[in-house]
C-alpha cells in the first residue's frame, strides 16, 4: 500500500512516514504543494493525507487536482483549523476525512486502515488476529469461531486495537477514538478502564488469549504478550 | 432633540424676541412722534391766546375755540402759579357720552391784574387712530416677514443638511463584519466632505484591523497547534520504546498530558477571542431546552458510570438567537460543569420556561466565589484536566448574544440560570 503525506513540518511528516512505515506501508512525503502536484500527476497511491495550510498552494486544490487523477485514491485531511466551513469544503471537494491538529499518530492509523478497507475491497475485508476475526461491514466479531456480542463501544475499542497492533496506545487517544474530544477527559479514562476490563474479559471467556496489556502509566498495547 | 427642530425653535425664539422689542421700540417712537405733533401745536396756540390776551386785555369764550379746547379758571391768591406741562386728559363728549381722551397744556397768565390758569386741549382721538393703524400695518408686515423667513429657514437648513443625514444612515447601516466598505457620497461642503473622509478612514481602518485580527486568530492558532501536534507524535513514538524505565514512562505522561492541556487552552482562548470579535456570524434562532435535553442523552454512558440521575421538568421551550456553534459550545460546557461539579448518586435536573432556562445540579459548595466564577482560569475543582475556560467562554457567548447567566448555590444545588438579556 502506498501513501503520501503532503505536511510542510518536515518533523511531523517525518513522525507520520515513521508510523506508517512500521505498519507496512510504503510511505512518501513532500513538503510543497507543487512537488505533491507532480507527485499525483506521475505516480498511483492508494491513500494521500493532505495538511491544507502549505507554504505554496492550497491544500484543498491539490485535493482537487488528486480527483480529476485518481478518483479512487483515499484523502484524509490534517489541519491545525477546526473550523466547520472547512470541514464542510473538504467532503464537498472529496475528501473521505478530516483530522484535527494535534491528532495521536494512532488515531491517523486507524482512520487510514479504515478508509483502505473501505474503498479498496468495498469494505468486504475481514481482520484477523490469532483466534479473532471481525466483520466490518456487519459489525461482527468472532472468537475462535463462535459470534461474541460486544457493544458499540467494545467494538470500537477492539477495531481499534486491531488496526494499530503491538503499539502503545496512550488511555488518552483511546478516550478520543471513543467518544471524540466533546467529553471530560477525566470521566472517560475512567470509562476506557471499564470498557478494557469488559472487553477482556469478553474475549478471554470465549477462548481468546490476553492480548490486552496495560503498559503501566500510559496506557495499553493489543498485540501478543 | 432633532437638529431642525432645535435651529427651528432658536430661530424662532431670537425673532420673536427681536420683533416684539421692534414692535415695542416702534409703537413708542410712533407714539413719540405723535405727541411731539400736538404738543408743538398747542404752544403755537398757546402764543396765539398769550398775543390776544396783550391785545385785547381780556378774554371771552370766542367761537374760534370749539367746546372744550379751552378752559380759563381764575386763580385765588392762595394757591401758587404753577408751571407750564403737559398731560392727558379724558372729557366725556357731549353728543355721545364717552369719555375721548384729550392731550393738555396748563399754564398760568395774567389777565387784567389777576392770574388765571388756562387749559388748552387737543383731541387725541384721530391721533390715537392713527398710531393703531401704523401699528398694525407694521404688526402685520413684520409677522409676515417673521413667518416667511422661518420657513424659507427651515427649507434652507433641511436643503443644507440632507448630506449630513445621508452620511447618518450610511454609518448606522454599517457593519464591520461584512467586506463591503462605507461609500459616503461627496458634497459640496467642505465640513461634511471633511466629516465624510474622516469617516470613511476611520471605517477602512476598523475593517483592516478587523480583518488582521480575524487572520491573526486563525494564524496563532495554526501556530501553536503544529508543534503541538509534534510533541504529541514524538511522545507516541517515545513510549513505543521497550526500554522506558517506569519513572521515564511517567515523566512522558507528564510531558503528554501537559501538552494536551496546551492544545486545550489554545482552542478555548481562541474561542473566546472569535466570539468577542464576532466572527461567528449565522445567528438563528435554536431552542436551547431541546437542544440542552439531547446533550443530556448524549452523555447517557457517563451519567451512569458516575451514577448521576436526571431529571427534567416540564416546562415551555427557552429560545434564543446565536450561531449553532456557539450555542453547542454554550450547552456543552455548561453540562460538563454540571457532571463534574457533581458527587456519586447526585442528580442533575433541567428546568426550563420561556423566559428562562436553568441547569441544577447536586454537588459540594463551590470553592470559587461566585462573581469570579465566570472569570477566566477559575476553576472550581484543582484537577488539571479542566483549564477553567469552560464557564468564561459560556458568559462571553451570554454576553455577545443578549443572554444574561447567573449562578446560586442552596441547600446543597448548583444552579446555573440563563435567561433573556
Amino acid at each position: 500500500m502506498k501513501v503520501l503525506v503532503v505536511e510542510d513540518e518536515q518533523e511531523l511528516a517525518e513522525s507520520i512516514a515513521d508510523y506508517m512505515q512500521k505498519e507496512g506501508y510504503i510511505c512518501e512525503r513532500t513538503a510543497t504543494f507543487w512537488e505533491a502536484d507532480e507527485r499525483i500527476f506521475l505516480y498511483k497511491y492508494d491513500c494521500v493525507i493532505v495538511d491544507l495550510t502549505l507554504p505554496d498552494g492550497d491544500g484543498l486544490q491539490l485535493i482537487q487536482h488528486l480527483k480529476q487523477l485518481a478518483a479512487t485514491t483515499g484523502v484524509i485531511i490534517i489541519s491545525a483549523r477546526n473550523a466547520l466551513e472547512d470541514r464542510l469544503r473538504g467532503l464537498e471537494i472529496g475528501s473521505d476525512d478530516y483530522l484535527t491538529k494535534p491528532f495521536h499518530l494512532s488515531e491517523l492509523n486507524a482512520r487510514v486502515k479504515s478508509l483502505l478497507r473501505r474503498r479498496q475491497f468495498g469494505g468486504h475485508t475481514e481482520i484477523r488476529f490469532e483466534g479473532i476475526t471481525v466483520v466490518p461491514q456487519s459489525r461482527t466479531v468472532f472468537v475462535q469461531g463462535q459470534l461474541t456480542t460486544l457493544s458499540r463501544k467494545e467494538y470500537d475499542l477492539l477495531l481499534y486495537f486491531l488496526s494499530n497492533l503491538n503499539i502503545a496506545l496512550t488511555k488518552a487517544s483511546i478516550a478520543e477514538h471513543l467518544w471524540g474530544d466533546n467529553i471530560d477527559s477525566a470521566d472517560s479514562l475512567d470509562m476506557v478502564y471499564s470498557h478494557i476490563k469488559n472487553l477482556r474479559r469478553k474475549l478471554v471467556d470465549r477462548g481468546a488469549g490476553d492480548y490486552i496489556q496495560s503498559i503501566y502509566g500510559i496506557g495499553y498495547k493489543f498485540g501478543l504478550p | 432633540m432633532k437638529l431642525l427642530t432645535q435651529t427651528n425653535r432658536i430661530y424662532f425664539g431670537f425673532s420673536l424676541v427681536i420683533y416684539l422689542l421692534t414692535a415695542v421700540a416702534f409703537y413708542q417712537i410712533v407714539r413719540l412722534l405723535i405727541y411731539d405733533d400736538v404738543e408743538s401745536r398747542l404752544k403755537v396756540e398757546k402764543r396765539d391766546f398769550e398775543s390776544y390776551v396783550r391785545s385785547h386785555h381780556s378774554w371771552s369764550s370766542s367761537p374760534y375755540f370749539v367746546e372744550n379746547k379751552i378752559e380759563v379758571t381764575r386763580v385765588t391768591s392762595s394757591s401758587r402759579p404753577g408751571r407750564e406741562e403737559f398731560t392727558d386728559t379724558l372729557i366725556q363728549d357731549r353728543y355721545t357720552s364717552e369719555l375721548v381722551p384729550f392731550r393738555q397744556l396748563t399754564f398760568y397768565e395774567p389777565i387784567r391784574g389777576d392770574l388765571y390758569r388756562v387749559a388748552i386741549r387737543k383731541s387725541l382721538i384721530q391721533s390715537y387712530r392713527l398710531i393703531e393703524g401704523i401699528s398694525l400695518t407694521m404688526a402685520v408686515f413684520l409677522g409676515l416677514l417673521l413667518a416667511s423667513m422661518f420657513w424659507f429657514q427651515g427649507k434652507l437648513s433641511e436643503r443644507i443638511w440632507r448630506p449630513f443625514y445621508a452620511t447618518l444612515v450610511r454609518i448606522k447601516a454599517f457593519d464591520l463584519s461584512r467586506s463591503d466598505s462605507l461609500h459616503l457620497t461627496p458634497s459640496p461642503i467642505t465640513e461634511f466632505n471633511e466629516l465624510n473622509q474622516v469617516l470613511q478612514k476611520m471605517a477602512d481602518q476598523m475593517q483592516l484591523d478587523y480583518r488582521n485580527l480575524k487572520e491573526f486568530t486563525e494564524n496563532a492558532s495554526h501556530e501553536m497547534q503544529t508543534p503541538l501536534a509534534l510533541i504529541n507524535a514524538k511522545v507516541e513514538q517515545l513510549i513505543q520504546s521497550e526500554q522506558l524505565t517506569t519513572a521515564q514512562t511517567q515523566w512522558i505522561d507528564t510531558i503528554y498530558q501537559a501538552s494536551r492541556r496546551m492544545s486545550r487552552l489554545n482552542q478555548g482562548l481562541l474561542l473566546l477571542a472569535k466570539i468577542e470579535n464576532r466572527q461567528f456570524v449565522n445567528s438563528q434562532p435554536i431552542d436551547l431546552t431541546d437542544e440542552l435535553i439531547l446533550r443530556l442523552k448524549d452523555m447517557d454512558e457517563v451519567l451512569l458510570h458516575k451514577q448521576i440521575s436526571t431529571n427534567i421538568l416540564p416546562g415551555d421551550a427557552f429560545w434564543a438567537r446565536l450561531p449553532p456553534l456557539l450555542a453547542d459550545s454554550l450547552l456543552t460546557n455548561l453540562l460538563s460543569n454540571a457532571i463534574r461539579h457533581n458527587q456519586p448518586g447526585g442528580r442533575i435536573e433541567v428546568r426550563s420556561s420561556a423566559y428562562y432556562l436553568q441547569l441544577k445540579n447536586t454537588g459540594p459548595a463551590p470553592t470559587v466565589e461566585p462573581e469570579a466564577l465566570f472569570k477566566r482560569f477559575k476553576k472550581g475543582s484543582s484537577s488539571n484536566e479542566t483549564v477553567g475556560l469552560g464557564l468564561a467562554i459560556v458568559k462571553q457567548i451570554c454576553d455577545t448574544y443578549q443572554l444574561t447567566i447567573s449562578y446560586q448555590y442552596e441547600e446543597g444545588m448548583h444552579t446555573l440560570s440563563l435567561a433573556e438579556g
